[in-house]
């Protein structure tokens, strides 16, 4: 995939993340998609990281991916970017993230997430 | 920078802060160099950062950076690793790291350093406010604020 086409998958997949269209980030994965998160240092599948994002929806009033810092390399994009939340209650809390992502035929295959549990508790999926 | 180029210097980067060659570094670092930490959320200068380097590894036995998965991008590399800390107890622990280097003429310009903070804790084999001041020390050496900050916390 050419550079434009790495941005363009990024941040149709952070989008949609917002934006809570699961049906269009199970379009963005691949069938094998294997997503890897620091906080736990395992890997879940294509179906449990779609479980993850419904799970998670509901925990706060809105969820933001902003300041997006895209760079692509030959087989996907890097993206650091700040996750901006307002809970229920009105209370706003950031924190800062990077996700390493490998791509292939306009899908996302792999997704390495780093981020710090320390801004976010409970629970740890709501950063997904 | 070429591919080439930027993977030599990430991997002198990361060989020089495992054997502890702040000289090295020192010629790593370019002289505006920022370092970032997300636990922190805050920048500091690449001579703060090396300054703060001796006192942070007198706080392990050994540490070695390893798994180590480059990849690079125009102007830079990320990388992606495992930390493996022997403390002077024996404890071993080990942390997933990622970090984003920004590089021009030969020399790295920005450091930004992703973790989670909650592992440290496990790592360093210690609990507590201890551990919050030590984290401050393994993020890629701390400064004092950070220290401050962690012991405060």
């Amino acid at each position: 995939m050419k550079d434009t086409g790495l941005r363009e998958l990024c941040n149709d997949f952070l989008d949609a993340v917002e934006s809570h269209d699961l049906e269009r980030v199970a379009e963005l994965y691949a069938p094998d998609l294997a997503f890897w998160v620091n906080l736990t240092g395992a890997e879940s599948s294509r179906e449990r990281s779609l479980e993850t994002l419904r799970a998670g929806h509901a925990l706060h009033r809105r969820r933001t991916y902003d300041d997006r810092t895209i760079d692509t390399f030959g087989t996907g994009f890097l993206v650091r970017y700040s996750v901006n939340v307002v809970t229920h209650s009105g209370k706003r809390a950031s924190l800062s993230a990077c996700i390493v992502a490998q791509c292939k035929d306009g899908r996302i295959t792999r997704i390495d997430e780093y981020l710090d549990s320390g801004r976010f508790r409970p629970p740890r999926q709501e950063a997904q | 920078m070429t591919d080439s180029e930027i993977r030599e210097l990430c991997n002198r980067f990361f060989d020089a802060y495992q054997d502890r060659r702040v000289d090295e570094l020192a010629k790593i670092y370019a002289p505006d160099c920022v370092v970032w930490h997300n636990v922190f959320n805050r920048e500091m200068s690449g001579a703060d950062n090396l300054a703060a380097l001796p006192k942070s590894y007198a706080g392990q036995r050994r540490r070695t950076y390893n798994d180590r998965t480059i990849n690079t991008f125009a102007g830079g590399f990320v990388i992606q690793y495992t930390l493996h800390g022997v403390q002077h107890s024996g404890h071993r622990g080990a942390l997933w790291i990622c970090i984003v280097g920004l590089c021009k003429d030969g020399k790295i310009t920005r450091i930004d350093e992703y973790m989670d903070s909650s592992k440290f804790a496990a790592w360093a084999g210690v609990e507590g406010r201890r551990a919050k001041a030590a984290l401050s020390e393994a993020a890629s050496g701390g400064s004092r604020a950070q220290r401050a900050e962690g012991e405060r916390s």
